[in-house]
């Protein structure tokens, strides 16, 4: 494992990577290699590791090396199953994975956010034919292992947070809406993860989209346009949200 | 996936090959996506490409926390859903038990 001097500089590529999208690579390499919550930077790289061993599989190639550290068994196979079975995830398997030795539901809302991030970071490289970034180097540091206030179940299998119940260390993370969708709460168990999936949002498909000053000049996909690939990958998922 | 009915969306057929080619893994990827260069130029090749990665993401938040429908898209999606066989995927017990 190494960590390129520039990275995601693409020397090579066929595609002019926007700004916008550059950056938000690399600001995601480094909430990688940090600390988080639930996890060591050793550990979250490991994820990334282990969700690039995944990915190798469904796409028949030879896996990868692992990450830098050994995570739990639960952990690994949770990596697999969100990458390659995700029509068959099910309550019964999240309470029975949660529970599991050195998992907890936040364990598994920093791992989903982890994974999820990086593994559609790597989706973008594939779809364009551009070699995948190195993994970072972790940075030292222990999880300080807090849980959000106003947490309580509102219909997802982890609670969440409603923005009316957002302490002040974490009322940036629905940019100051009344209301979110679900999808977007989500994650608010770890809300560096609700942090991390605004900005690759504003980078892949929101921001620059509407005529306006902001307006990136890689948008060309009209609304409708937009719509139709998600909902065709959503299909392809089989993902009834 | 079989187009059945067309989209009506311009270049729909080319983002639709290139978005079943990258989720799919599908040995014609570089000509789908040669495809959408075609029609839409390096912008347009970029932009689905973001929105594809955007997807495989939001998929996976979805159905791995199981949340259930917002109440807004549940009643507007219950005239299509049956028509489009969303209704027979599993993570439909997110939202309806």
């Amino acid at each position: 494992m190494t960590t390129t001097a520039a990275p995601f500089a693409n020397p090579d590529a066929t595609w002019n990577i926007p700004d916008r999208i550059r950056d938000a690579h690399v600001r995601s390499w480094e909430r990688l290699a940090a600390p988080g919550e639930w996890w060591t930077g050793a550990e979250r790289v490991s994820i990334a590791a282990e969700g690039r061993r995944a990915s190798a599989l469904l796409d028949g190639l030879p896996a990868p090396g692992p990450g830098p550290v050994e995570l739990p068994e639960a952990a690994v196979f949770t990596i697999h199953k969100l990458i390659g079975d995700l029509p068959n995830v099910s309550r019964e398997w999240y309470d029975e994975t949660t529970q599991a030795e050195g998992m907890s539901d936040a364990h598994y809302i920093e791992l989903m956010g982890v994974l999820t991030h990086i593994w559609s970071i790597d989706e973008f490289h594939r779809a364009l034919a551009i070699k995948l970034e190195p993994l970072p180097d972790p940075l030292p540091g222990e999880p300080m292992r807090r849980r959000p206030e106003g947490l309580a179940d509102h219909g997802s299998w982890p609670p969440t947070v409603l923005p009316r119940d957002l302490a002040e260390s974490e009322a940036d993370i629905y940019g100051g809406a009344k209301n979110t969708p679900n999808v977007r709460a989500a994650m608010s168990l770890h809300p560096d993860s609700v942090r991390w999936l605004n900005d690759m949002l504003d980078a892949y498909y929101r921001g620059g989209a509407e005529p306006g000053p902001d307006h990136e000049p890689f948008r060309v996909l009209s609304t409708a346009q937009r719509e139709l690939v998600a909902a065709r990958v959503s299909a392809l998922n089989e993902c009834f949200y | 996936m079989r187009n059945e009915v067309d989209s009506g969306v311009e270049h729909g057929e080319v983002l639709l090959r290139f978005a079943d080619a990258a989720v799919g893994r599908a040995p014609d990827l570089a000509e789908a996506r040669e495809a959408v260069n075609a029609a839409m130029g390096a912008h347009g090749v970029i932009d689905s490409a973001a929105v594809i990665a955007n997807f495989q993401r939001m998929v996976r938040i979805a159905d791995g926390c199981g949340i259930p429908l917002d109440a807004t898209t549940e009643k507007a999606s219950e005239p299509w859903r049956d028509t489009l066989g969303v209704n027979s995927y599993r993570s439909r017990s997110n939202t309806f038990g």
